[in-house]
């Protein structure tokens, strides 16, 4: 009972971990002899007791040598010493001993959780049995958690590029792109976030020091600021046929950016237009034709600034090519929404040898033909300047950062000492010392010196934003620990603020773990509910959301232009957007997790309605909408079946494989080497064309690749009424879809009404799988074997609330794993082979 | 003047932690599995690969019998007036030419592919692979000679490799033939599906490599602000020692060695502008040039520099872009590049594409005598540089691969001698020099590419025997 006064004193609940009084602890009693003589009995017994009584299939009451007996009956054929399939022996498993490998168990558990285990084919015991045996290692495993409690460690984590977007927002009211200055970051485990992944080099620290002063100079201004160029590209693959989001109204195509201008001064704009490989404008038949130039319209923030002429002659072999500069606009410093965009002057019906085609520049050569109406199309936009500077106007950078300002040399110091506190105070998260005050006012000094008091204050601001205590989340040990121990109530608050809003505490939770009472459950309870009801909750959805659906992978398929001549960028930036919203309502709405697969919502565009056949919505605004019969939830949503699709086929390898690894959490082992890629299949054989199916079935009638494949493929195959880009479709190659099929236990699948309900039958494996990634993206780090108690403990609280985002959230901020911490490894160092001065 | 990286030295390692080797940006550019104890040994030769595209006047029929690229004999004694080679007269030395190689993997495979040889060549240049033809995500050719080679040396500099190139590119989107624009963005590939970005704009170049600001002024600025806030760092550190765990303490001591890699680096580059040597590029270009020339020579300029200070030492530059119909006034030739390179076989024509070519080749003595008068050790940089430059096509008209203009210049740490025209038996791969190139730069490799042997760069040929 050592463990239990040691949390007690602690003041920690012990919560969730079930120690139920129905776990009846008397069968784990049983002494090793009478054991073995048990499992040689039940060996021979013909009827295993769990299947032969009514339904209670959780019941936890199968005694340990009848789990033995299960598992040497039915796994152990080939989960032997000399098969290991999966690389995994049960020949000797004693479920006596189960606690003494956990990591085995919990393997065990999730198969049996997906019901993948024992694989379609082989014998299997009846589903009471299978559902008694999982029970019952649960229990055993949520036991042993019980009285070894193990919190887990993590090195310290540093911000990743979207947390230091966020910090850098809520610090200096500014928004910057940190792409050009710091790493991507990796992803490990499904998240950019697992402290083990964010290693250290001298490309990151010269990263972190050029984005300090970069940052600090765009927040504060800079009057000395010299001419640079930056460029904004129009993908090629984007459609400039239509209406761009934050352009004036009326326009078309082009590009909407905000820039951070550095100074007050004259900027130039210069535009390039696309071009044929011939040397001609893209797009001048058209205008040839209408007999008038086509006219650019350069805006800043909504008001014309200037308006270029886009002539059809427009040549290679002229001085100007395609470029068309504009004369100098004075522009006053801070952020500004710079819009280029066409003026329509050819309008009206057309009617096309080949239409739609939404891919517009897919073949240049269309630009400069009859039969398709192409217009010019904006390549990219050049920001030139400052040619001048005239000094630096009022920004919202500058009304955070200068909340008191010296009228006097003597009010100069307590200004500045005052102002740089308060930064210090959020950017630090946590208290400021005078050692580290010491510190900021000497860069303050140093840039006092070079320049005036705004120099000074910008320099403590690089300061600020290049100091450890800024960009690792460092927590404190107590000295001498030895075994768990509660993190610092001001950790704690920096924990909560990233896991639920992506950035920095506010002042509110800084204040709450001051005062020391975040520890508090009942605090905590508050905390975590105030935090979900804030807006900035988003980032649930916009953060841990789209990466447990890997939505960044989206933007590696870029769909057939020939085949797809539907698709244009524009979709995939809609079907990214659409995904953001849904998950965003989740959150905000408070739904149960079981809405990603049921739910009859969605959030559409006009050009997204139009793709999915949903009628009268129109313009760019986003809104919900009811959705058709046939598509329901995630499983049905663009970005998800285009992302498991390849360039010209949907993949029902990659969207089973999608499948496994986010929804049941058990992904599929990686093909053996050597395997030919389903291209290497015949696309058509005795002159028929064959459909993505039955290539498939040709391609997998290798006995090796069955084994597999015949669990992955199914799952994938009932999602074939939906193309590449997600779009409903009745046939494929000229072929009939067909998109029924087996699940792996037996179930039928038909199409993705049937794969839902089917995946709705193992919503413990879903649900395991959506609370494990939830903990590794809110701890930063792996969930372990000795985790899973917990993620099971939160799912049965959250089972009471009907599985509401809040539940699964709260029981993660209030289990052991995010409240404590304990001892890491001892570090040792190595000398490398070949070391050199 | 060698600035080492401390990981390779030195590493703290967290036991019974299972520590992904995760390497961000550019150090990503190299996998996990390098092994670092081989590459810290290996030489600090500066490799810079440079292609033009649109093949050569000099690779027709009639280019070949007027000697339009390649000089009549072989050997050491060989005559560049009559040719594009003309403007390399005066670092004759330095240079090594090996003409008749073939490109055959950059030729179309299949009848789809039949055409597209402008959207799939640069992608073959240096890869000596056949790239995939899709217009998706789902490209492939091969790793390049610049990345393989970086891979192995890349980690003793600041900066592993870096990528330019002339014109604008789209990362994205379809080019024509049903090929993505990445073939005809890139001539750099990771590995084989990896094709990597290049940089067009000299100031983001340059920033990466020396730091920030327009003004010698600016930039001193600059380093002074990062040098007080490094100072300010391990007191910083020092202070949050005190209250964690031995092992965070250990990741504060790597990252803390890389606060010393940066004063390291900081000290570097004032010792080098010490010596005199920044004078040559005062200022920071603002963006990309107008003009062609001035756009090359910045380039080049940067990449001179980068050697000079060993910040890096693989370049791969891309000088132009596959129907490019720029014109390039100083020639006098009013016809676009890509236009000019269709000359239909017209003596005329083939004559002033000639001047087209001959005028990229007069941008080449300025980065090899900016090397030559780069001093280090008993020599020159130049001396421990190997370039590069050649083009993925051979006679454009037709657009086919054989014949490619290919030369490398530079003396690979004395491996390379120079001084040399070389002509290929019919049907040599261009690959075989390769092999060659990297037998030279200090690796053993086999083959590589469609490579079928190795081809020596330093064998002085029979004339006569050659020039039938």
């Amino acid at each position: 009972m050592k463990h239990v006064v040691f949390l007690a004193s602690a003041g920690v609940a012990l919560l969730g971990i079930g120690l139920s009084a129905r776990n009846p602890l008397s069968q784990t009693a049983m002494p090793a002899p009478l054991a073995q003589a048990a499992r040689t009995a039940f060996t021979q017994a013909p009827a295993p007791r769990a299947a032969a009584r009514p339904a209670q299939p959780s019941s936890p009451t199968m005694v340990a040598a009848e789990q033995t007996r299960l598992v040497t009956t039915y796994c152990a054929t080939c989960h032997s010493e000399r098969g290991k399939a999966g690389g995994l022996s049960l020949a000797n498993f004693d479920a006596m001993h189960a606690q003494e490998q956990r990591t085995v168990v919990e393997k065990m558990i999730r198969k049996l959780r997906a019901g993948m285990m024992p694989p379609p084919g082989a014998k299997r015991p009846e589903p009471e049995a299978i559902a008694g045996l999982t029970a019952a290692l649960e229990t055993r495993m949520d036991e042993f958690a019980a009285s070894n409690p193990n919190p887990g460690w993590r090195p310290f984590q540093r911000l990743t590029r979207a947390e230091y977007t966020a910090a850098v927002r809520d610090l200096l009211d500014l928004d910057v792109d940190v792409t050009p200055y710091l790493p991507a970051d990796t992803q490990a485990h499904g998240f950019d976030n697992i402290a083990e992944a964010q290693s250290f080099s001298p490309t990151l620290l010269d990263g972190y020091l050029r984005a300090a002063s970069q940052v600090s100079r765009l927040a504060i201004g800079d009057r000395h600021a010299s001419p640079t160029n930056a460029t904004y590209r129009v993908l090629q693959t984007e459609s400039q046929m239509g209406y761009v989001e934050g352009a004036p109204f009326g326009s078309r195509g082009g590009l909407v950016v905000t820039h951070n201008f550095p100074a007050d001064g004259d900027y130039v704009f210069k535009a390039m237009l696309q071009h044929t490989i011939s040397g001609e404008l893209f797009g001048n038949t058209s205008i040839a034709t209408a007999g008038s130039d086509e006219l650019l319209e350069i805006s800043l923030d909504g008001e014309r600034a200037t308006v270029l002429e886009v002539p059809a002659t427009m040549s290679d072999a002229t001085e100007q090519g395609f470029v068309i500069e504009a004369p100098a606009v004075h522009i006053t410093a801070g952020p500004h929404k710079i819009a280029a965009a066409f003026v329509p002057r050819f309008v009206g019906p057309v009617d096309d040898l080949m239409a739609p085609i939404d891919h517009t520049l897919v073949d240049l050569r269309i630009g400069t033909g009859f039969g398709v109406t192409a217009l010019p199309h904006l390549q990219d936009v050049v920001i030139e300047g400052p040619m001048t500077t005239t000094g630096v106007s009022d920004t919202p950078s500058r009304r955070r950062v200068f909340q008191c300002r010296p009228t006097a040399p003597g009010e100069e110091m307590p200004c500045a000492t005052e102002t740089i506190r308060r930064l210090a105070l959020q950017a630090y998260r946590g208290p400021v010392g005078q050692a580290d005050m010491a510190d900021l006012m000497k860069f303050y000094e140093q840039g006092r010196k070079d320049g005036d008091f705004e120099s000074g204050i910008r320099m403590a601001v690089q300061g600020i934003l290049a100091n450890p205590r800024f960009l690792f989340r460092v927590e404190s040990a107590p000295a001498n620990a030895t075994g768990p121990y509660r993190i610092a109530d001001i950790e704690l608050a920096s924990r909560l603020s990233f896991f639920i809003w992506g950035t920095v505490p506010d002042a509110e939770l800084v204040k709450a773990a001051t005062s020391g009472t975040l520890q508090n459950t009942a605090t905590l309870e508050k905390q975590v509910a105030r935090m979900l009801a804030d807006p900035r909750a988003e980032a649930l959805a916009m953060r841990f959301g789209a990466q447990w659906l890997r939505l960044q992978d989206v933007d590696k398929v870029r769909p057939d232009g020939v085949l797809y001549p539907q698709w244009d960028q524009s979709l995939t930036e809609s079907m990214k957007r659409e995904t953001e919203l849904f998950l965003a309502s989740l959150v905000r709405e408070d739904r149960s997790v079981l809405d990603l697969l049921n739910a009859d919502y969605t959030y559409v565009d006009e050009r997204l309605g139009r793709h999915y056949g949903i009628p009268n919505v129109q313009g760019t605004a986003f809104r919900r909408v009811a959705l058709p019969e046939g598509r329901r939830g995630v499983l049905t949503q663009g970005s998800v079946l285009m992302m498991t699709s390849v360039a010209d086929r949907t993949s029902p390898v990659q969207r089973g494989k999608w499948i496994m690894q986010v929804m049941l959490g058990s992904p599929p082992p990686p093909p053996p080497p050597n395997v030919p890629t389903l291209d290497a299949t015949a696309a058509a054989q005795d002159g028929k064309v064959l459909s993505v199916r039955e290539r498939m079935e040709q391609h997998r009638s290798n006995p090796a690749c069955m084994s597999c494949h015949r669990v992955i493929d199914p799952l994938g195959l009932a999602l074939e009424h939906f193309d590449v880009t997600g779009q409903y479709r009745i046939k494929d190659n000229g072929v009939p879809v067909d998109a029924n099929g087996e699940m792996y236990d037996g179930t039928a699948l038909n199409g993705a009404d049937g794969l839902r309900r089917a995946l709705l039958g193992k919503k413990d494996a879903m649900l395991n799988s959506f609370t494990e990634s939830l903990m590794t993206y809110a701890l930063g780090r792996r969930v372990e074997s000795f985790d899973m108690p917990t993620v099971r403990a939160i799912n049965r609280d959250a089972a009471k609330h009907d599985y509401k985002i809040s539940s699964l959230v709260m029981g993660i901020a209030k289990s052991q794993a995010f409240r404590m911490s304990m001892p890491g490894p001892t570090p040792a160092t190595t000398e490398a082979a070949g070391a050199r001065q | 003047m060698l600035i080492t990286k401390r990981h390779l030295s030195r590493r703290t390692v967290l036991k019974g932690l299972g520590v992904t080797a995760a390497l961000p940006f550019l150090d990503a550019m190299v996998p996990a599995s390098t092994a670092w104890a081989k590459t810290a040994a290996a030489s600090k030769v500066r490799l810079a690969a440079l292609e033009m595209v649109h093949g050569s006047a000099g690779s027709t029929a009639y280019g070949i019998k007027t000697n339009l690229w390649s000089p009549a004999a072989t050997g050491r004694d060989f005559d560049l007036s009559p040719g594009s080679l003309a403007p390399l007269e005066g670092v004759k030395q330095h240079i090594t030419i090996v003409s008749n190689t073939d490109l055959r993997q950059a030729e179309a495979f299949t009848t789809p592919e039949i055409g597209g040889d402008h959207f799939r060549a640069s992608a073959v240049f240096l890869t000596q692979a056949h790239p995939k033809q899709t217009m998706g995500s789902d490209v492939r050719a091969g790793v390049s000679l610049d990345q393989l080679y970086a891979q192995r040396v890349g980690q003793d500099t600041p900066i592993p490799s870096m990528q330019l190139c002339i014109e604008p590119v789209d990362q994205a989107g379809g080019c024509e033939y049903n090929y993505s624009c990445v073939y005809t963005d890139s001539i750099s590939w990771a590995d084989a599906e990896t094709p990597l970005p290049m940089i067009r704009d000299p100031r983001t170049v340059f920033d990466q490599l020396f730091g920030v600001g327009a003004t010698k002024e600016e930039r001193a600025q600059r380093r002074r602000e990062d040098k007080s806030i490094l100072d300010g760092l391990t007191d910083s550190v020092t202070r949050l020692k005190a209250r964690i765990g031995a092992a965070d303490r250990a990741r504060l001591d790597d990252y803390l060695e890389d606060v010393r890699e940066i004063e390291r680096r900081i000290q570097k580059v004032e010792a080098f502008n010490s010596s005199g040597q920044e004078r040559e590029l005062p200022g920071a270009p603002v963006g990309v040039p107008d003009s062609y020339d001035e756009h090359v020579r910045l380039m080049f300029d940067l990449q001179a520099l980068a050697f000079g200070s060993d910040i890096t030492r693989v370049f791969a530059f891309k000088m132009s872009r596959d129907v490019s119909g720029r014109v390039f006034p100083s020639t006098g030739v009013t016809t676009g590049f890509h236009n000019a390179s269709h000359h239909n076989a017209r003596e005329d024509r083939i004559r002033d594409f000639a001047k087209i070519n001959q005028y990229h080749v007069s941008l080449l003595p300025h980065f090899i005598e900016k090397l030559a008068s780069m001093k280090e050790g008993d020599g020159t940089v130049l001396d421990n540089t190997l370039i590069i430059y050649g083009s993925p096509m051979g006679d454009p008209n037709v657009h086919n691969h054989r014949r490619c203009p290919l030369l490398f210049a530079g003396h690979a740490g004395g491996a390379l001698k120079g001084g040399l025209h070389i002509k290929a038996a019919d049907g040599t791969p261009m690959a075989n020099t390769f092999v060659d190139v990297l037998h030279k730069l200090g690796q053993d490799d086999a083959s590589f590419g469609d490579s079928s042997g190795r081809l020596d760069l330093n064998a002085v040929q029979d004339t006569t025997a050659a020039a039938d």
